[in-house]
């Protein structure tokens, strides 16, 4: 597997920080929820496709 | 021999990682190591696949029953995949929940490896004299 992902969620995670206190500081609250869940849901697909092919590969592998 | 580098380094990446996203934001400091280790995995399983289907030839070859190797196999699974899952549970904090995962993969695997066990019942009541 790629060891991109993990520098990929830690960008995201940095990023959606940023965003967020930035737009925090600029007085908008909601919208900078709004893209801290994005941010998150965005990782969270990610990690959950890594789990299914985990999940396909032992079913292959083991003989589920 | 160069794999154990590779787990290596991707372990000590995903701890930088990690260290340097948790101050910005603690919730995607877990999901790095969950994906960290998900990776490490996916390693182990690709190197270990070549052990399995050498294994799976020797039993073709000395015409053991296939059916108690099939389900050897999946009880190896299913420990990996809830040793796992567990560990995740208790790196989040939740380690009462990472013990009840850990007793239900017990339960399946008991319940699993219930058809051995009257498997060998029957065998011994065939032996007995009527």
């Amino acid at each position: 597997m790629d060891v991109e992902i993990i520098f990929k969620i830690a960008a995201i995670g940095i990023l959606t920080a940023i965003v967020g206190q930035i737009l925090k500081q600029t007085g908008k609250d909601e919208i900078s929820t709004v893209a801290t869940l994005a941010g998150l849901i965005i990782v969270i697909v990610m990690v959950l496709n890594l789990i299914g092919d985990l999940f396909s590969t032992i079913k292959t592998l083991f003989n589920f | 021999m160069d794999i154990i580098l590779k787990i290596v380094a991707i372990g000590l990446i995903t701890c930088v990682a990690t260290m340097i996203v948790r101050p910005a934001r603690p919730d995607f400091s877990i999901i790095i190591a969950i994906a960290g280790g998900l990776i490490v995995i996916f390693m182990i399983i690709n190197y270990l696949s070549s052990v399995l289907s050498s294994i799976d030839g020797i039993i073709k070859f000395t015409g053991l029953n296939s059916d108690l190797y099939t389900l050897l196999l999946k009880i190896i699974g299913i420990g990996y995949l809830i040793e796992f899952t567990a560990s995740i549970c208790s790196d989040t904090g939740n380690s009462s929940l990472g013990d009840k995962i850990l007793l239900g993969g017990k339960i399946v695997i008991l319940v699993m490896s219930l058809p051995i066990i009257t498997n060998i019942l029957d065998i011994i009541m065939g032996l007995l004299p009527q």
